[in-house]
């Protein structure tokens, strides 16, 4: 049994009577300690599969289960320790008007965890930020260090699910590496499991096992990581992806 | 031709916890050409975009021995002669895009106010004009989005209404920080050949931050490569790959190939002497 299943997921905005149907009759399902990719199109729907997961978009249809169970509305705190969401958008996920500090020891004090203090420290310094940025605002900081922050709390609960959405396309190609190995490390020290939105498809093959192809609120086509580098992908739109991705293939 | 020229700049900031140098001494001069600023987070190119524009808030503070824009010094401008430039003459693509947004007004309210107000169009014609420039950068349902609020576009939407906005008033310099890191490389490659064809049709300037270096290499024709607030390397972008800096190099080993190995990516050795 998978661990993340989705099932014929549909969602769907209404906005001033306009419907928008961002995702529609989508399947999906991710094994216990694997890592799941998705990618395509700007706008067709991947960073709303992950918001559905933590029930935050409106689902119109189908079903989405973790480890054999239906999630419950609201999603609440069980839910919170087993999953947590890295936001594409870093600066609006983190307020502004708390200190680093505050962003990352408040879910610990939520859910009555002891050792805030060395348990910040460590976290800042997984990501690889000096551990007085705990005292500083995120207006204070640069884009991929607010990216930093976001990931660090995510981690603060240790959970068993990460759903990353554009985790390091804030980050250089240093930081990206270091985000990438800690992510890797984490997954094997701890057993985590990984659904990851990505448009650079480097980034994917390495770290997913599995990847989905969406276009305009659909899949278009799943491939296996070797399916993939071989270029077997057999629909227009996920080849053309990967032409596009020519600059990111390894020198032969 | 010069458009613009930089020379010395400094973005310091007076904090609690002491005095961070943001930028430390960058000079550059820009023509009517792509300048790609590339170097590591927190290495000082947004800072020194938003210099450019003396959009750096308080405690920050801009130095420079000089800053000229197409003959005018930004150092001594007014505010309202500053006011006049940006947006009009020289415009920023925020990295942040839908921070950038005002978040309770309408995406087509905010592309049709300058439209209306600067350029005094009608509404009929402002409407249209913001129309052709969502569809120019790919977007799918342009009607929808104009209606649209900022909140209910997805991450390369909202990024691609910030740079359908920073080109409606023609600028003759455009900085976009990290103008396409949130769009795939199809649409990323559309929204590419637009800035590409108003450099070579209108002659626009333009200074493109961003963290793909391969993006950079193919895309740009000259490279600044920053590390700690200081440029450490100018470069063609054709070289970038072939850079003779450590750091540069560095920057270049640590990314992931479409078909490598599975290995952890090598990181980067900083050494302090760089950043003198
Ligand atoms: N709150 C909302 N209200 C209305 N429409 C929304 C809302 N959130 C998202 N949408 C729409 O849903 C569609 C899918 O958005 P989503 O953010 O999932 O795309 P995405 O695949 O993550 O794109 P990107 O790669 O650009 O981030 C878009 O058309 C978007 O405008
Ligand atoms: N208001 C502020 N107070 C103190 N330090 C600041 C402030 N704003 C920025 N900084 C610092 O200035 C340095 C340069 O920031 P800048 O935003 O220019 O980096 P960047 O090169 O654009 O990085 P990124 O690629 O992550 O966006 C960073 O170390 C940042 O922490
Ligand atoms: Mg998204
Ligand atoms: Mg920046």
């Amino acid at each position: 049994m998978a661990l993340i299943e989705i099932e014929n997921l549909s969602v769907t905005f209404t906005a001033k009577g306009r419907k928008v149907r961002a995702v529609q009759g989508v399947s999906l399902s991710v094994n216990e300690r694997e890592s799941f990719g998705l990618v395509g199109e700007s706008g067709s729907g991947k960073s709303t599969i992950l918001r559905a997961i933590c029930g935050m978009a409106p689902i119109t249809g189908g079903t989405i289960r973790i480890g054999g169970q239906p999630l419950p509305t609201p999603r609440g705190r069980a839910f919170s320790r087993q999953v947590q969401m890295v936001f594409q958008d870093p600066y609006a996920s983190l307020h502004p008007r708390h200190t680093i500090d505050r962003t990352l020891s408040e879910p610990l004090a939520i859910h009555g965890l002891a050792d805030t203090d060395a348990r910040v420290v460590q976290a800042l310094k997984d990501v690889g930020l000096p551990a007085a940025f705990r005292f500083r605002f995120p207006h204070q900081l640069s884009g991929g260090q607010r990216q930093r922050v976001a990931i660090a709390r995510a981690l603060m609960l240790e959970p068993s699910i990460l759903l990353l959405d554009e985790p390091t396309s804030a980050l250089d190609a240093s930081v990206q590496a270091e985000t990438l190995n800690l992510l890797n490390r984490l997954r094997t020290e701890r057993g985590l499991t990984f659904l990851m939105v990505s448009h650079d498809l480097a980034v994917i093959d390495h770290m997913c096992d599995r990847v989905l192809v969406m276009q305009h609120g659909r899949a278009v086509e799943e491939l296996a990581r070797e399916t993939l580098a071989a270029a077997g992908m057999t629909t227009d739109y996920a080849r053309s992806l990967f032409a596009a991705s020519a600059d990111r293939m390894l020198e032969t | 031709m010069t458009l613009l020229s930089v020379e010395n700049l400094r973005v310091t900031f007076d904090t609690e916890a002491g005095l961070v140098e943001a930028v430390r001494g960058v000079s550059f001069s820009l023509g009517r050409e792509r300048l790609g600023i590339v170097g590591e987070s927190g290495s000082g190119k947004t800072m020194t975009g938003r210099a450019v524009l003396r959009l750096i808030r308080p405690p920050g503070k801009i130095t420079a021995d000089r800053m000229v824009f197409d003959g005018q010094d930004l150092m001594q401008a007014s505010d309202r002669e500053m006011r006049a430039l940006r947006g009009r003459r020289i415009a920023m693509v925020m990295q942040d895009p839908k921070y950038s947004l005002n978040p309770v007004l309408k995406v087509g309210a905010q592309l049709m106010e300058g439209l209306r107000q600067r350029d005094r169009l009608g509404r009929a014609e402002a409407h249209a004009k913001a129309v052709a420039a969502l569809e120019a950068v790919q977007i799918r349902d342009p009607d929808r989005v104009m209606d649209a609020y900022p909140h209910e576009l997805s991450g390369g939407m909202g990024q691609r209404v910030m740079i359908a906005m920073m080109l409606i008033p023609n600028p003759d310099l455009l900085i976009a920080d990290e103008p396409t890191s949130a769009l795939d490389v199809t649409v990323q490659a559309e929204v590419l050949s637009i800035l590409d064809g108003l450099v070579r049709d209108r002659g626009m300037g333009l200074i493109f931050i961003s963290h793909d270096l391969r993006l950079v290499a193919r895309f740009c024709d000259r490279v600044l490569v920053m590390y700690k607030g200081k440029v450490v390397e100018e470069l063609a972008a054709r070289d970038l790959t072939r850079a003779k800096h450590p750091y540069t190099q560095g920057l270049l080993n640590c990314l992931p190939r479409i078909g490598g190995p599975r290995q952890p990516l090598p990181g980067l050795d900083r050494n302090a002497e760089w950043a003198t």
